[in-house]
């Protein structure tokens, strides 16, 4: 299975959403406490010497921790760096000329970037100064900023099927559910005693959203009912750093934790572990399920490895 | 014989297009209704993301029992608000829980003891009327909020038990230690040359005086003598009183270190119990887990303390307490010490990393944007979606028969092990879309707008382009070149067949043969004549 080692500690990995060979890795140095970043895109050759080649890399004074694909560009990607800046790259015009945009209007890190699937060109950026804010690609400043929660935010989804509603993850142990059209939050799941680190929706319910939380548990919600979880996944054992609803399967979840694994659920059924895989040996951070080719998952974390595998197969396996 | 639909562009807004929905009438009757009924639910006014319970009147008047507590009364908006919604109250339940505790006006605080002690850094925030969420709640030191401070609170209180009876001790060992000092430095040499003074004195006096009372002078000498003698004796035992203070000090320090030491195994031992139980099997524990229990704080409150130790970063990258915390790397707890004594690691490199042109503008995109596989199930793009990436797996599964066998095994590449799964995937999808029948496939998609423009639907039957695409070998080389490598050289290629074919399609087919070559030359298009396969 293709293994990439990158020189920093890998912070985030995604596909892309137009080459089914092609991903991008996010990385930061010294663990992301202190120091530079890079942005790798990578490609999955054919060739067996080199199984994850290298496309191209960025260079960033400070790292970088999330990252997401343009879903209306091929070439174009966002990142979310920890000086609270969110820089464009394209990976079309040659490395001097990236990034091709800087939007600096966080006052904290950028933790997380995420592009609308509907609305292609828009996306959001969420960050530990508890803003949330929407940008456009070709506009400077930011269309919005949505200030709600009290603390660090670690994650901001759009909802796959309703161009205008958004999810959050927040470090005040809250998840809310947002639409653009309101001033403010439409939702606010309380749904955990320590902080939640992540969430999707759900593909093929647009009603179901999962949180992940340091209190190791995955926890999966339907908005109609937000009081009570529909489903509850424990099985970690620390932190649940990231988690992903699998494009194909409308139940299938991906999780990756501080316990160095990475996980499959399926949320529907009694015994929700449905895979687990712990390749990494350090914490594993980043997680991503491709959409053009199912079950085919990448994974990423503090080892300073991206493994690309298929559902079944043993990612470290030659 | 599928005619063609025209279907207008729907209007930009988040709403799917409900028309194509029902216009192409070839979606089961689930599909539509769930369309229908999810225009519904967009149309009226309650979304399906918003609250739509009621307020709780219970929860209102605990909120306000909450709100209305003096401890509570000093804390910023902010967190009060957060604490609420923590609790699971709603925005009107909490708004209206504030608007049945009138604010207090500013002045009226200081009869409160309790909040005295808060009031230093929180008075300035809490005259501020809260507009809710402001910046300035971030700096303020541990938060008011009941949970996770009830918890550290119990925390640091029970440690410190422990540390109050050390430093009790201490203290008690020093001042003891102080005033045995004091008492010898300053006061016996006073006392000794007072004596000898007086005993001088008491000589001369004796000389001046006749002898006839020598045995009186002899005896005051004696007793000064004595009474010297006694005070060296008690300066004396007061040093040694003094050093065996010392020496009780060093050894209680001992002891308490020895102490720490075994606490710190006894914890480590813990944590790789715990570890064993869930089953990772990573060594570095002993002292990065003691490390990371003392470093590393979760909830907001010591986030922000920690923050405000070190101008960096804080510890909110999650760590955890409660729960078991995460073992971190060694070297991760190395440079957490180095960041924070104020080093800088050194393998920091100086980056310029702006924009060398700030508007630059971007390239065009070469590709269409794909559709997902979750919107298959949509009316509007449903089949096309399907063949279009079963296309790209149809590719992938000819080569693997082309390659024969023996791919599998070998352990290059990706290209095997992916086609393993697509060869499945692409017998479901044709059950279903046989079921489905329906038709509808994305084209062109004009760059760049802001709303999303569904697929048109494909329109004309071309059996024999069909059959023809059932031997792909070529094209299937040529997309494989094409999508990976060459992008940058063909990219007008692409884009001008997907046009030629939709021209070609839409006029009904006229060049029968060239449009199935033209499709067999780009591999993207192929799913368009396959699609109006199935149409016929």
């Amino acid at each position: 299975m293709p293994v990439f080692k990158t020189p920093f500690n890998g912070y985030a990995v995604q596909f892309s959403p137009f080459y089914e060979r092609r991903l991008a890795v996010a990385t930061a140095q010294n663990f992301g406490i202190l120091g530079n970043g890079r942005l790798h895109i990578l490609d999955l050759s054919p060739s067996p010497a080199s199984p994850l080649a290298e496309l191209a890399s960025y260079d960033t004074a400070d790292g970088v921790y999330d990252l997401s694909w343009s879903e209306s560009r091929d070439s174009l990607l966002a990142a979310a760096v920890a000086d609270g800046s969110v820089r464009l790259y394209d990976a079309a015009l040659p490395p001097s000329a990236n990034p091709v945009r800087s939007l600096l209007e966080h006052s904290r890190e950028a933790h997380s970037v995420d592009h609308n699937p509907l609305r292609r060109d828009s996306f959001l950026s969420s960050s530990w100064d508890d803003s949330i804010k929407l940008w456009t690609a070709d506009r400077p400043a930011s269309l919005r900023t949505f200030r709600e929660h009290a603390y660090c935010v670690y994650s901001a989804v759009w909802s796959p099927r309703h161009a205008d509603i958004f999810a959050s993850a927040s470090g005040d142990c809250t998840a809310r559910v947002w639409d653009v059209r309101e001033p403010g939050s439409t939702m606010i799941i309380a749904g955990h005693d320590f902080e939640i680190l992540s969430c999707d929706w759900n593909k093929y319910d647009d009603c179901i959203l999962a949180t992940a939380s340091v209190d190791k548990s995955i926890k999966v919600w339907d908005v109609r009912n937000y009081r009570v979880p529909v489903a509850v996944m424990n099985g970690h054992s620390y932190a649940v750093r990231k988690v992903k609803f699998s494009p194909h399967r409308g139940s299938l979840i991906a999780s990756c934790s501080y316990d160095m694994t990475v996980c499959l659920w399926d949320y529907m059924v009694e015994d929700a572990l449905v895979g687990r895989y712990d390749h990494h040996t350090e914490f594993a951070v980043g997680v991503d399920m491709s959409v053009l080719v199912e079950g085919l998952l990448a994974s990423t974390g503090w080892d300073e490895l991206v493994y690309v595998w298929q559902h079944g197969t043993d990612p470290r396996a030659p | 014989m599928a005619t063609q639909s025209a279907t207008p562009p729907p209007n930009p807004t988040d709403e799917k297009p409900q028309n194509p929905a029902s216009d192409v009438g070839q979606p089961t009757l689930q599909n539509s209704e769930d369309a229908k009924a999810e225009g519904i639910k967009e149309m009226s006014k309650p979304s399906v993301f918003v609250n739509s319970e009621p307020m709780r009147e219970d929860q209102v008047q605990n909120a306000v029992k909450f709100l209305s507590h003096p401890k509570v009364r000093g804390s910023p908006v902010m967190y009060r608000r957060s604490f609420l919604e923590r609790k699971g109250l709603t925005k009107e339940e909490i708004d209206e829980a504030f608007r049945r505790v009138p604010d207090p006006p500013p002045t009226i605080s200081p009869t409160q003891p309790a909040i005295a002690s808060q009031d230093g850094q929180l008075t300035s925030s809490s005259n501020i009327p809260p507009p809710a969420p402001t910046q300035t709640m971030q700096p303020a030191a541990a938060a008011a909020s009941a949970g996770p401070f009830s918890k550290v609170g119990t925390l640091a209180r029970s440690r410190f038990h422990w540390s109050q009876a050390v430093l009790a001790v201490g203290l008690l060992a020093i001042s003891g230690a102080g005033t045995a000092v004091l008492f010898k430095n300053s006061i016996v040499p006073r006392l000794k040359s007072w004596i000898r003074k007086v005993v001088l004195e008491e000589e001369e006096e004796d000389m001046k005086k006749t002898n006839a009372k020598p045995s009186l002078a002899e005896e005051a000498a004696a007793a000064a003598k004595s009474a010297a003698a006694a005070a060296a004796d008690v300066a004396r035992a007061s040093q040694e009183m003094v050093i065996s203070k010392n020496e009780e000090k060093r050894y209680f320090g001992e002891l308490m270190n020895l102490l720490d030491a075994q606490v710190q195994e006894m914890k480590s031992m813990s944590t790789a119990i715990r570890k064993l139980e869930g089953q990772s099997s990573i060594p570095k524990q002993e002292n990065s887990s003691v490390l990371v229990s003392n470093s590393s704080r979760p909830s907001y409150a010591n986030g922000k303390a920690d923050f405000d130790m070190r101008s960096g970063r804080p510890l909110s990258p999650p760590a955890s307490v409660e729960p078991s915390s995460a073992p971190h790397p060694k070297s991760y707890m190395e440079i957490m010490a180095m960041v924070q004594r104020g080093e800088k690691p050194s393998n920091i490199r100086e980056i310029n990393d702006l924009p060398p042109n700030p508007n630059q503008p971007v390239s065009n995109p070469r590709l269409a944007p794909r559709p997902k596989p979750w919107e298959v199930g949509q009316a509007q793009n449903s089949s096309g979606s399907i063949l279009q990436s079963q296309e790209s797996r149809d590719g992938f599964t000819s080569k693997f028969q082309d390659n024969g066998v023996i791919t599998q095994s070998n352990g290059d590449s990706s290209v095997p092990w992916w086609q393993q799964k697509n060869v499945r995937i692409t017998e479901i999808e044709n059950e279903d879309e046989n079921k489905t029948g329906s038709s509808g496939v994305p084209t062109i998609d004009r760059p760049v707008q802001r709303s999303w423009v569904p697929p048109q639907p494909p329109p004309v039957a071309m059996p024999e382009a069909a059959a023809a695409i059932r031997q792909p070998k070529k094209p299937v080389y040529e997309r494989e070149q094409l999508t990976d490598d060459q992008l940058l050289a063909r990219p007008s290629e692409i884009t001008e067949e997907l046009e030629r074919v939709t021209k070609i399609s839409e006029s009904g087919g006229l060049t029968n043969s060239n449009g199935g070559s033209s499709v067999l030359n780009s591999g993207e298009i192929q799913n368009e004549d396959e699609n109006t396969y199935f149409d016929a």
